[in-house]
């Protein structure tokens, strides 16, 4: 299939910049497969896994919030943090989970619903980590 | 003369060379943090350029275009975030940006709120009796961007909620390592977003509408202006450190040079005078 260029950027760096044939993303409004010549689109992107395909093998990854933009030069994900499968720190994520439960039984005693909120947020990418974790 | 003097001045001659120690290794310490900075600066900056291209895109797309985020209204509260260091022997760093800050504000008839990142700045507000809405004492060292997010959810809640009509950012701007000058920036509402550079304008699909993608990316944008300026402030904390304890090492020098030169100099005039007493002695005798 035809190649296209591809940038994944978050604040801590560029995780990737390079050719692709094949993205896979879940938007707000459902997963969405970008292809070459793709029309120029835009939709934010939810806590999960991204699919891309490199040299006709996907690669999986962990998205946590983001948006999408294809162009036509180039298709370009900005996300708040994304690691590659084999590259997630499981023993974090663990921890993570751990505290996030916590918090949520805390929280919701306490009715804080702002807090709740912050901590199910956490959770879930917590349990978004630990499942593609697996996929490696 | 002077052997009790000869004692003084050994004493402070050591003790100058021990602070010359301290402060030589806290430049250094200074130096080596500011690389990694720097690093760190960079590194953020393209996720930062995209953001902001991405919401100059949307908001050219339509004429009519408006969220919340963007319609300006009469400013009654404020918001400060501001950034100072954690610890002090910075020179100005510290004090210039609050001065700045506080001098931002003095024409209004209510003091803003604030949220305050690094201690500095949380001492210096609570002690002025500031409403602070956030704290973040040891933060920017350590800082990640997630962390941010939770001051950008504050600041994008307090200004949706109408608690506050805007937002302004205080940091201290990375000129070069000597040059470092305190800078506000206003956050919310967004104006001014310059119109897109892309030819497909008007032509992207917005999934599902270009405000409802607009409000998804406004609280990230914050979010990564913060972590910008949060960076860049360390960058800036560990210049203005390295600068003033680089000039505290050469004074140090100086004043190791000087006081050695009225040591010896004390020394030769003890062992002239001996030398003149046993040779008046000996006179005497013979």
């Amino acid at each position: 299939m035809t190649p296209f260029k591809l940038q994944i950027i978050t604040p801590d760096g560029v995780i990737f910049d390079g050719m692709t044939d094949n993205v896979i993303v879940r938007t707000t409004v459902g997963d969405k497969g970008i292809l070459a010549h793709h029309e120029p689109y835009v939709a934010a992107i939810t806590i999960s896994k991204f699919k891309v395909r490199i040299d006709g093998e996907f690669r999986y990854g962990a998205i946590s919030s983001g948006v999408i933009k294809v162009s036509k030069e180039k298709t370009v994900i900005l996300a708040q943090s994304c690691e590659w499968a084999d590259e997630i720190d499981v023993d974090r994520a663990v921890h993570a989970k751990q505290v996030a439960e916590e918090r949520i039984t805390e929280y919701s005693k306490a009715n804080d619903h702002k807090n709740l909120d912050i901590a199910e947020f956490k959770l879930k990418r917590a349990l978004n980590r630990l499942e593609i974790a697996k996929l490696k | 003369m002077a052997t009790g003097n000869m004692k003084d001045i050994k004493r402070r001659i050591k003790s100058v060379s021990s602070t010359r120690q301290i402060t030589k290794a806290m430049e250094l310490v200074a130096s080596s943090k500011l690389r990694k900075a720097k690093q760190r600066s960079e590194n953020g900056r393209p996720y930062f350029e995209a953001q902001y291209e991405l919401l100059s895109e949307i908001a050219s797309v339509k004429k009519d275009f408006s969220t919340i985020f963007t319609e300006p209204r009469e400013i009654k509260n404020r918001l400060f975030i501001v950034i100072a260091g954690d610890r002090g022997l910075a020179g100005g760093f510290n004090s210039n940006v609050l001065k700045h800050a506080v001098a931002a504000h003095k024409d209004d008839a209510v003091k803003p709120k604030i949220i305050a990142i690094g201690r500095k700045a949380v001492d210096f507000f609570e002690k002025r009796g500031y409403e602070l809405v956030g704290r973040y004492p040891y933060f920017a060292e350590k800082a990640k961007t997630g962390n941010c997010m939770d001051i950008a959810q504050i600041a994008g809640d307090l200004f949706a909620v109408g608690e506050v009509d805007e937002v302004e950012l205080f940091y201290t701007a990375f000129v070069s390592p000597l040059v470092q000058t305190p800078e506000s920036a206003k956050l919310l509402p967004i104006a001014n977003i310059g119109a897109g550079t892309g030819d497909d304008n008007g032509l992207i699909t917005y999934d599902p509408s270009p405000e409802a993608v607009f409000d998804r990316v406004v609280p990230k944008f914050l979010m990564s202006m913060i972590s910008c300026a949060v960076v860049e402030s360390f960058a800036s904390e560990q210049g203005a450190r390295r600068t003033a304890m680089e000039n505290a090492t050469d004074n140090a020098d100086e004043m190791i040079a000087n006081l050695s030169l009225v040591y010896n100099r004390a020394r030769q005039e003890k062992i002239t005078n001996e030398i003149t007493e046993i040779v008046s002695g000996a006179n005497a005798l013979s």
